[in-house]
């Protein structure tokens, strides 16, 4: 900084530290308290420093909670609407980046409406659809099922089923995954194929040894943004599951924090933590394809 | 007469209602460097990936060896394709990318090891077998890139502005590498460039391309004396030739040009009777205009505009009226922009250019 004095910098920078610390402070303390309060016997709603320590919490959101269920129930769930994603978005996103028709752009644009449109504004007409999807599995299922019904519908059911919730999860997802290969798979030159074509390799051996190894990044990067979005999400598991047996973390969380009688703090703030775990490992696997996929494309 | 390795009849494209190749005739001999030469927008990648497989046929005939390949798959021509940008798998090492091909028709690996082999030291890549297309420098990846497709054996190998991307000294020496290899291999090469440097230097054979027609097809050297038009004429050879327009005018019992800014010159040795009156452009070459000394001697005089000054030679850019002319002149000389040079022409040199452009037959 020509012109000010030295003095008067290290001021400056005394100020801007002390304002940034302040703000981590703030960002930091909900999260400070959660990790504080799941290893408290006596966790309360203030900060505190524990009474004393234990992981008493944390097995009981297993052994007398569902816990070990909530979480299965959620990675499954969450796991199979990224592989969705993925399939579909490279395959989309290939397209779209390739594809000289009229449409394309405003097929863009649409896919991105959906996006910033509010999934709870939708809920009622999504409801309806995915009732009457339901229905028309039930009624194939029925006849053939028999006593094992209710369990297959747990399945493929679209209403109180895994597969419902997969497909709206994943279709949520879409967008921005099929906006990011569209990007990535611009960045990509023909002459890959082309090459690839001239040395003799048929459609498929296109897709599986060349076109799948470029596109790995952004792959990875569409992948871990939809399995990051998806598990955070509380609304659909919340409208879409009822059977306790199909129940996903978030849900666990919000009947634990529904309970009557008192607020367990304690078990509550273990299992944000649990949920929390695999969003903080996917995002740290996240990072450096984020990077490789929005600075531009293939290198070499 | 031996049936050439490739040659198009009557061949065309268009894309949607834009005409990009019109009725393109060449016939390429075995072993020919063939150089497809023209300015950017002229056709001449659209018709290297017309023989390569990668764009439709819309009319006429391609025949490779005697054989019509119009519909046969890319992969089945026995064509390889050097791309501009090389297209080196970036996930694959050198090794891998050099023998994509004949691990995709399921050779044994030890045989493809030692084709690879062979292609590598034929292009000094030994070294660099285990690396990946990133940590190689432009040049190693152009050679890469040829040795995924000599490794095929292919009849022809196409190259798509293979040297664009290096920097001039580089492109100097691949230019001698690509010669050598041609001579060593002797495959029939069809190269595409926009620079007629590259086209005078390595072809044995230049298509001149404009607007997607041939404009002309020759030896580089034949192409550079005998220009058939003036896009030709003035596209083949650096700096280029000067064009000047101008009329044939009465010279007692011969001819002369006079040149629109108002400069003369006589066409001694040609039989022009015929055309006294006539609007044509005269060509000539910047090497056959030198400065004298005195003005009996030469044919008009200028004022210098440029001076370039080389060494070897002297390029001077002199203007008379409203004419532009660019001199080259063997070895150094002083001279000064604003001064007033003598010229003198070779008046054997000279190229006369009819009003549709052609050349005038004498």
């Amino acid at each position: 900084m020509a012109g000010v004095p030295i003095r008067r910098a290290r001021a400056y920078n005394f100020l801007a530290y002390v304002t940034l610390v302040l703000i981590s402070i703030f960002c930091l303390l909900p999260f400070v308290w959660m990790a504080l309060a799941s290893l408290d016997t006596n966790a309360q709603l203030f900060l505190k420093w524990p009474d004393a320590w234990t992981f008493d919490n944390y097995i009981r959101v297993f052994a007398t909670e569902n816990g070990v269920r909530w979480f299965a129930n959620s990675l499954f769930t969450v796991l199979s609407a990224t592989i969705l994603v993925i399939i579909i978005s490279g395959l989309g996103g290939y397209a779209l980046s390739r594809s000289k028709a009229w449409w394309k752009q405003p097929f863009l644009y649409a896919i991105l409406l959906i996006r910033v449109l509010p999934s709870t504004a939708l809920l009622v007409p999504l409801y309806k659809i995915l009732l009457t999807f339901n229905n028309g599995i039930g009624a194939l299922v029925r006849p053939v099922a028999g006593e094992n019904y209710r369990t297959i519908m747990h399945v493929f059911g679209f209403i109180d089923g895994y597969l419902g919730l997969i497909v709206v999860l994943a279709t949520g997802q879409l967008p921005l995954a099929l906006w990011i290969m569209k990007v990535f798979f611009d960045g990509v030159p023909k002459d890959y194929e082309e090459a690839a074509i001239l040395d003799g390799a048929t459609l498929v051996q296109r897709i599986r040894r060349v076109l799948i190894p470029l596109a790995l990044p952004g792959l990875a990067a569409a992948g871990l943004f939809s399995f990051m979005s998806a598990w955070g999400d509380f609304l659909l598991p919340l409208i879409l599951l009822s059977s306790p047996e199909l129940q996903t973390l978030p849900i666990g969380l919000f009947r634990a924090f529904l309970r009557i009688n008192e607020i367990d703090y304690g078990l509550l703030a273990a299992i944000a933590t649990i949920y929390l775990i695999p969003a903080v490992i996917a995002f740290s696997f996240a990072r450096r394809f984020l990077v490789q996929t929005f600075s531009g494309g293939v290198k070499g | 007469m031996t049936t050439p390795m490739i040659q198009l009849s009557g061949v065309t494209k268009s894309f949607g209602s834009v005409s990009v190749i019109r009725n393109v005739d060449i016939s390429i001999d075995d072993g020919e460097f063939a150089v497809f030469v023209g300015p950017s927008g002229c056709g001449k990648s659209t018709l290297l990936r017309m023989i390569a497989g990668l764009e439709s046929i819309d009319g006429g005939d391609l025949v490779l060896n005697g054989q019509r390949i119009n519909d046969v798959p890319p992969d089945q021509r026995g064509i390889a394709m050097v791309f501009q940008s090389y297209a080196l798998y970036p996930h694959m090492t050198v090794a891998q990318n050099i023998g994509f091909s004949l691990d995709l028709k399921k050779v044994p690996k030890a045989e493809i090891a030692r084709e690879v082999d062979r292609v590598a030291e034929l292009l000094q890549l030994s070294d660099l077998l285990d690396r990946r297309p990133a940590e190689l420098s432009g040049g190693q990846r152009q050679r890469v890139a040829i040795g995924r497709a000599i490794i095929k054996r292919p009849r022809v190998i196409l190259f798509d502005e293979p040297l664009s991307n290096l920097d001039a000294a580089l492109r100097v020496q691949m230019r001698a590498e690509l010669q050598k290899l041609h001579q060593e291999l002797r495959p029939t090469i069809v190269y595409v460039t926009h620079d007629q440097v590259e086209a005078m230097t390595m072809a044995t054979r230049i298509v001149v391309l404009n607007k997607g027609q041939v404009e002309q097809w020759d030896t580089p050297i034949e192409l550079y004396n005998h220009p058939v038009n003036t896009f030709v004429a003035g596209f083949i050879g650096s700096p280029r030739m000067n064009l000047v327009p101008g009329t044939i005018v009465a010279d007692g019992i011969a001819q002369a040009f006079r040149a629109d800014a108002g400069w003369t010159v006589k066409l001694a040795g040609r039989q022009l009777a015929g055309m006294v009156g006539q609007s044509v452009t005269l060509g000539i070459r910047p090497e056959d205009i030198r400065p004298v000394e005195s003005a009996d001697e030469a044919d008009l005089q200028a004022i210098i505009a440029i001076v370039e000054r080389l060494g070897a030679e002297t390029y001077l850019n002199v203007q008379n009226g409203e004419d532009t002319l660019l001199v080259r002149a063997q070895g150094d000389l002083a001279l000064k922009p604003g001064a007033t040079v003598q010229l003198a022409m070779n008046h054997k040199a000279f190229h006369l250019f009819d009003q549709t452009n052609r050349i005038i037959a004498v």
